[in-house]
């Protein structure tokens, strides 16, 4: 739908307009997705002659009626092209959208979507930030629950800085998180921006492999340390037979130790290329610092604790290697998994930051169907919109999009099903920094543009400068 | 116009290719043909001492209708070059609704066209010549020792043209030491059995033919009177060549002298004078005016636009949309 505007209409890309149809008292919701000039027959002429005269030629208009001024309008008039979100009937909202307005006894007014985007009920609301017309915008927080989300815009844009936002939201309402950071932002995030304890001391803890990341074998179980050798250090398949078969007689001993592993791997029996597998991989397990045989010094019980109590676990692997970040990975989705299947978790909430650094690619589909039935309900955030697979783009709940201006990354996020592809490119293309394009459940189907809010944390993850001025201008 | 408060009007559609602004450029004269070649000469023109050129242009619109009649757009230009470069007055849009029946107003007060005034086409015209005429006269009167430039023929003896006023206004530029030099965009005058501007296609720029003996043989007994010395003027190589009347009371000496000063003072693209077309320019009507227009019209007066009436698309459905015969 194109609709024609004057200059004195303030009028902005991503506002909605209620077009009102006096007839049949009903009106359609659109909103706009693109501001041009009108294309009025001739205009380039009148610009031309206007160069001319403003530039080469001086000279005075005797104009007794003003109709300059009407020019004026005109070369000024724009056209918005907007997009039909949905339908006014009785003044109660309808995705009915099998009709038009007429387009000479039609009203059209800016319309207050945050009165329909937000949802009239807010069991629990998260103040996300605010609209243009300064506005607050409230999500609610079951609109996050069981669902699957992405986060995603170019660097420097804001995307960290919503997910601490969601993520100490969800705090607030009781519901535990499971954080992958990769760079160290969030483990802040107990301090306010003045340094002094905020309001989530004692609701966060922070593991970091190596220092406070530890588990026993037993902890980890033989399915866990499968995984982690097949997959986050490629074990072949031989291999693992043995290793399985090695582990299961520790088990019936009652020595699955670390240092008792080492041992039995070293004086197996097997063909000497396996042991030399079992060997090389033992040393890596062995030099991540992850696992212990002390077993007070684990990180098991925390990590139940905190997730249960409804408490947020970041887990900081920021200058950790990629071997390192996928066996914790697969450590913790193995361990979360299981306390899921045991009922000794209801839910828990993963915002997997970059997670194409240490999630491995048969992960994202069970992301999306086996462990959203168990109860992980993940928010990946990322600045490379391509390496989240398109599935995922496609069975997004919901996508808080910041700004991209490079025409293969609109292509990318502009897959995601819950709105036209077209909206995506023209809205997201000139969004300021900060601010995001809510799309799907979360603002039920109206995008919506946000200005997120502050935080008052303590900023971790910006970038680091080497001039002073950049920092400061970036801190203003 | 009061009298149209509140009543509808269909709008004239704005089309880049429908915008035919009526300017009045071209003669109004019959197509004659001679074979008489006597008294033709060409004449060689080369640049002299510069001097202040003005040139004049007004055209005329047809913006809409409505069930009394027309409403019309006028609008004047002039532009002069001077030592500070190009300079211009432009008048109007002036709008005015014609009656099909006697009377004419405009939003600035009544215009009278004379009491036999019936067609509303014709009534255009006379509006537009009438504007035309007093910037004219305006002109001759405030500039002096300067070529003034009329947009088309300096032809009279029309209704639409009466003697008196052109003949007025050249004695007046006369009286200044001005010379009015009229530039046709297109001609229908023939000599030799071709069009006069095709006579000096093989001549060398810049110069001007002297067609005058050949073409006033050919209104001996016509009431339309030529108030010129009619050339043709061909100001630049592989230029147009354009009718260009001269002021017939100003000798031809004069008249070289003032194309030697026109081609010296002007920028001649193609063959036309820059500060002619300029106001041609500043005076033609764009699409945005139209609308500007019609716009200020439907709020001044509380005008309804109603869709414009198509007799063929009543009749004839998609297969008489393009209105041809």
């Amino acid at each position: 739908m194109q609709l024609i505007s004057y200059p004195d209409e303030d009028v902005n890309k991503s506002d909605y307009l209620l077009v009102e149809d006096q007839r049949s008292h009903r009106g359609l919701i659109i909103q706009v997705v693109d501001i041009q000039f009108a294309n009025i027959p001739g205009i380039l002429e009148d610009i031309l002659r206007d160069v001319m005269s403003e530039e080469s030629i001086r000279g005075n208009d005797i104009d007794p009626l003003d109709i300059s001024s009407q020019v004026a309008v005109l070369k000024d008039t724009k056209l918005l092209v907007c997009k039909i979100r949905g339908a006014l009937e009785n003044g109660r909202p309808t995705h009915n959208v099998a009709w038009l307005p007429s387009r000479i006894s039609s009203d059209i007014s800016k319309f207050p979507i945050e009165t329909i985007a937000s949802g009239s009920d807010l069991s629990r609301p998260i103040l996300l930030g605010r609209m243009k017309q300064n506005s607050s915008f409230m999500i609610d927080a079951k609109m996050l629950d069981g669902r699957l989300n992405i986060v995603t815009g170019k660097k420097g844009t804001g995307k960290s800085h919503l997910s601490k936002l969601l993520a100490m939201s969800f705090l607030d309402h009781g519901a535990p998180c499971l954080i992958l950071d990769v760079n160290g932002e969030y483990t802040n995030l107990t301090r306010r921006a003045s340094g002094e304890k905020s309001p989530y001391e004692g609701k966060i803890t922070v593991l970091t492999p190596r220092v406070s990341l530890r588990f026993t074998l037993a902890e980890i179980g033989l399915g866990t340390m499968l995984d982690i050798l097949l997959h986050a250090l490629d074990l072949p398949g031989t291999s693992a037979r043995v290793f399985a078969t090695i582990w299961r007689q520790l088990e019936q001993k009652g020595d699955l130790t670390l240092k008792s592993l080492g041992e039995a791997i070293a004086g197996s029996d097997c063909h000497e290329s396996v042991r030399d597998a079992l060997q090389s991989r033992y040393k890596t397990l062995a030099d991540a610092g992850i696992f212990t045989d002390d077993t007070p010094s684990t990180s098991s019980h925390r990590l139940t604790e905190r997730l249960g109590a409804g408490g947020a676990v970041v887990v900081n692997m920021k200058n950790q290697s990629f071997t390192i970040r996928r066996i914790v990975v697969e450590l913790l989705l193995s361990k979360i998994t299981e306390l899921l299947s045991h009922g000794r978790l209801k839910a828990v909430f993963l915002f997997a930051e970059e997670a194409h650094l240490y999630l491995r690619e048969t992960y994202w589909d069970d992301i999306v169907t086996r462990m959203r039935h168990l109860g992980i309900f993940t928010t990946f955030i990322t600045n490379q919109p391509d390496t989240i697979q398109e599935n995922i783009y496609r069975q997004a709940d919901n996508i808080f999009l910041f700004n991209f201006t490079n025409e293969r990354d609109l292509d990318v996020v502009a897959r995601a099903a819950k709105v036209d592809g077209e909206s995506v490119k023209l809205l997201v293309k000139d969004l300021p920094a900060g601010h995001c394009l809510a799309i799907g459940d979360v603002v039920h189907d109206f995008p919506v543009v946000v200005n997120i809010r502050p935080l008052d944390v303590e900023a971790l993850g910006g970038t680091r400068y080497f001039f002073e001025e950049n920092r400061i201008a970036c801190t203003k | 116009m009061q009298q149209l408060n509140g009543s509808a009007f269909n709008p004239r559609e704005v089309s880049l290719f429908d915008m035919a602004v009526d300017d009045g450029s071209s003669d109004a004269t019959s197509f004659f043909t001679t074979d008489d070649i006597e008294g033709l000469k060409t004449i060689p023109l080369s640049p002299s001492a510069p001097s202040k050129v003005v040139a004049v242009d007004v055209s005329s619109l047809k913006i809409g209708e409505t069930e009394t009649g027309v409403l019309v757009a006028i609008r004047g230009a002039v532009v002069w070059r001077s030592d500070k470069g190009y300079e211009y007055v432009r008048c109007g849009p002036l709008a005015f609704h014609l009656g099909h029946g006697m009377h004419a107003e405009s939003s600035l007060g009544s215009v009278v066209l004379g009491p036999n005034q019936m067609f509303t086409e014709r009534a255009i015209g006379r509006l537009r010549n009438t504007l035309e005429r007093w910037i004219q006269r305006e002109i001759c009167d405030s500039f002096g020792e300067s070529i003034i430039l009329f947009d088309g023929s300096l032809t009279v003896g029309t209704p639409d043209n009466p003697t008196a006023h052109l003949t007025r206004i050249l004695r007046s530029a006369r009286e200044r030491a001005n010379v009015v030099a009229g530039f046709s965009k297109s001609t229908r005058l023939c000599a030799f059995g071709k069009r006069i501007t095709s006579l000096v296609s093989e001549a060398r720029a810049p110069c001007i033919f002297d067609v005058d003996q050949a073409v006033t043989k050919q209104f001996e007994a016509h009431p339309v009177q030529l108030a010129g010395h009619v050339y043709v003027a061909k100001l630049v190589e592989d230029g147009f060549a354009f009718r260009l009347d001269i002021d017939r009371n100003v000798s031809q000496e004069k008249c070289v002298e003032a194309m030697n000063r026109l081609i010296a003072s002007d920028v001649v693209m193609q063959g036309y004078p820059e500060t002619l077309r300029l106001a041609h320019i500043f005076s033609t009507f764009t699409a945005n005016d139209v609308i500007a227009t019609q716009r200020y019209l439907a709020y001044a007066y509380g005008l309804r636009i109603a869709p414009r009436f198509n007799i063929r698309k009543c009749l004839f459905g998609p297969f008489g949309t393009l209105g041809a015969a």
